[in-house]
């Protein structure tokens, strides 16, 4: 490494592996010592690095994490044993071998495995895995995720608490297990993924580094030969296409650009490339992974060069498939959209007369938002106008409000 | 040329709650400064201190241990540079990186004696 220069995002990638690393070390039940020293590491290099950055960053900022741990332990009275133990004889001389690179990945992983245990809340691991994981302080995984601070703090805490009573293990599980817990690592991975790419009014800063984290975690798993398979790979592949058309989806102001409205010349082709790539690896793998479908799509709309040049047809064919599997109601809502572009409004209010419309929830207005499409589609503008307006009084977004009205102005 | 101090006077960072991305980011703006400064050749000596302090008071020599000022009032560390004046100091002392965590530079001339 060229001396005096550290990568982006060093410290907070690098929490995540110092904490690891002393979490298999020294227990979950002392993620408390163990996040105090590594935040002391990171202070005692904001001053000594000032002048000079070492050779290896990564390398002193890991020992001197240790070594600030093994401090606090012997601080403290009650675990004074314990250090003697890290300190010396033959369980020293194993702990030094949990320093090398492959074995730090190692740690990683059990933790995000250890994080997604299922007795937990989703939304706990969701802000338990971007502390621990990928070293983002509370007041940064509140303005991430929209949440007060107080709420992030108490979500970490209880899951914390919850793996520490529980003495939940630091592994990966072995055999039907194992497929059942990438499962849900992935899953977080995915909600980690949509939290920095569907929702609104964030920053593109906020947007790409959850986005990216997203895209660290899943890579490090499919790092692990053991670990692959056709879900893996499927997720990976998904992530990448949706990634490549982050820059084209938000303006300036983080507001969401309409798939119909994006430049498509600003799509990241490397990304568009690897995101193909691993979908074909994909398909090497027996087992289906619920997110083929999606990844399906995403390909379909990144095949088309433009919004006119869609192929329609094949995507709603994807959605009729994916139903069959996983039915949801959204993909209801999605297979009437689609029936609208393609100028057949009798499916399309087929499609919607057969929709619950309790099971949207929240998302309730998109209905009427879709119904006011199909009504505009058949130029009944003063039907379609009541219906928008429903839609943006159920709506509960500032930013899905402006869009629904700007549309409403546009009848 | 003249001698000069600029002291450092504000909360330490551990009070700050800052997070590794943003000590990453003030690291790389007192890298850069030090290193804007190390170019110009203008810096004598520097330094940066610990919070912890001891003062020794009186015909007793009486120790005592801090704290003796408020937290933001700490001197947290210094340089010596050469500059021509006052003013260049102000100029130079721009680029220090603490001021958004409210923390100031203190500037003094060293004294030369003939």
């Amino acid at each position: 490494m060229e001396p005096g220069h550290i990568s982006d995002h060093l410290f907070r990638h690098q929490y995540g592996k110092m904490v690891s690393t002393l979490t298999r070390i020294f227990g979950f039940e002392h993620h408390q010592i163990i996040e105090d020293a590594v935040q002391d590491t990171f202070l005692l290099a904001l001053k000594k690095w000032r002048t000079a950055i070492p050779d290896h960053p990564e390398a002193w900022l890991m020992h001197a994490a240790k070594q600030r741990s093994i401090d606090l332990f012997r601080h403290n009275k009650a675990l004074t044993k314990r250090e003697e133990q890290f300190t010396h004889g033959s369980m020293s001389l194993a702990i030094d071998q949990l320093f090398l690179d492959h074995e730090v990945e190692d740690s990683q992983l059990r933790l995000i495995y250890a994080i997604c245990h299922p007795a937990l809340k989703a939304q706990d691991q969701l802000s338990l895995a971007l502390k621990m994981m990928s070293g983002f302080s509370n007041k940064e995984i509140a303005k991430a995720l929209m949440l007060k601070e107080e709420t992030v703090k108490k979500r970490i805490t209880r899951a914390k608490k919850f793996i520490v009573d529980q003495a939940i293990r630091l592994e990966i599980p072995l055999g039907e297990a194992l497929l059942d817990r990438t499962q849900r690592v992935l899953e977080v991975i995915y909600l980690l993924f949509n939290e920095g790419f569907h929702s609104s009014g964030k920053t593109s800063l906020i947007r790409e580094e959850l986005c990216g984290e997203a895209l660290r975690l899943c890579k490090m798993i499919l790092k692990k030969e053991y670990l692959r398979n056709a879900n893996v790979y499927c997720l990976f592949g998904l992530l990448c296409l949706h990634a490549a058309r982050l820059e084209g989806k938000v303006d300036q102001d983080g507001q969401l650009i309409p798939l119909k409205e994006q430049d498509r010349r600003v799509w990241h082709k490397p990304l568009l490339q690897l995101g193909l790539d691993s979908l074909a690896k994909s398909a090497q793998y027996e087992d289906h992974s619920p997110f083929a479908f999606e990844a399906a799509i995403a390909l379909e709309h990144t095949k088309a060069k433009s919004f006119e040049e869609t192929d329609w047809k094949t995507i709603l064919n994807i959605y009729q498939q994916s139903h069959k599997e996983y039915p949801n109601e959204m993909n209801v809502l999605s297979q009437a959209v689609i029936h609208i572009q393609l100028g057949s409004f009798a499916e399309a209010e087929k499609t919607l007369s057969t929709l619950n419309q309790a099971a949207l929830g929240s998302n309730i207005y998109l209905f009427h938002a879709v119904k006011a499409e199909l009504l505009m589609g058949r130029k009944k503008i003063d039907e379609a106008r009541v219906s928008l307006e429903t839609a943006i009084s159920l709506c509960s977004s500032d930013a899905e409000i402006r869009h629904l009205r700007n549309k409403l102005e546009s009848y | 040329m003249k001698k000069f101090m600029m002291l450092f006077v504000g909360e330490d960072y551990p009070e700050l709650g800052l997070s590794p991305e943003q000590i990453q980011e003030r690291m790389g703006k007192w890298f850069a400064w030090n290193t804007k400064m190390r170019e110009q050749g203008i810096i004598a000596t520097g330094e940066a201190l610990t919070y912890k302090i001891k003062r020794v008071v009186g015909p007793d020599r009486v120790v005592s241990d801090g704290p003796f000022v408020e937290p933001k009032e700490v001197v947290g560390g210094f340089y010596v540079i050469q500059a021509e004046s006052f003013e260049h100091v102000v100029e130079i002392a721009q680029d220090y990186p603490d001021y958004d965590l409210g923390n100031s530079v203190e500037i003094r001339e060293v004294m030369v004696f003939e």
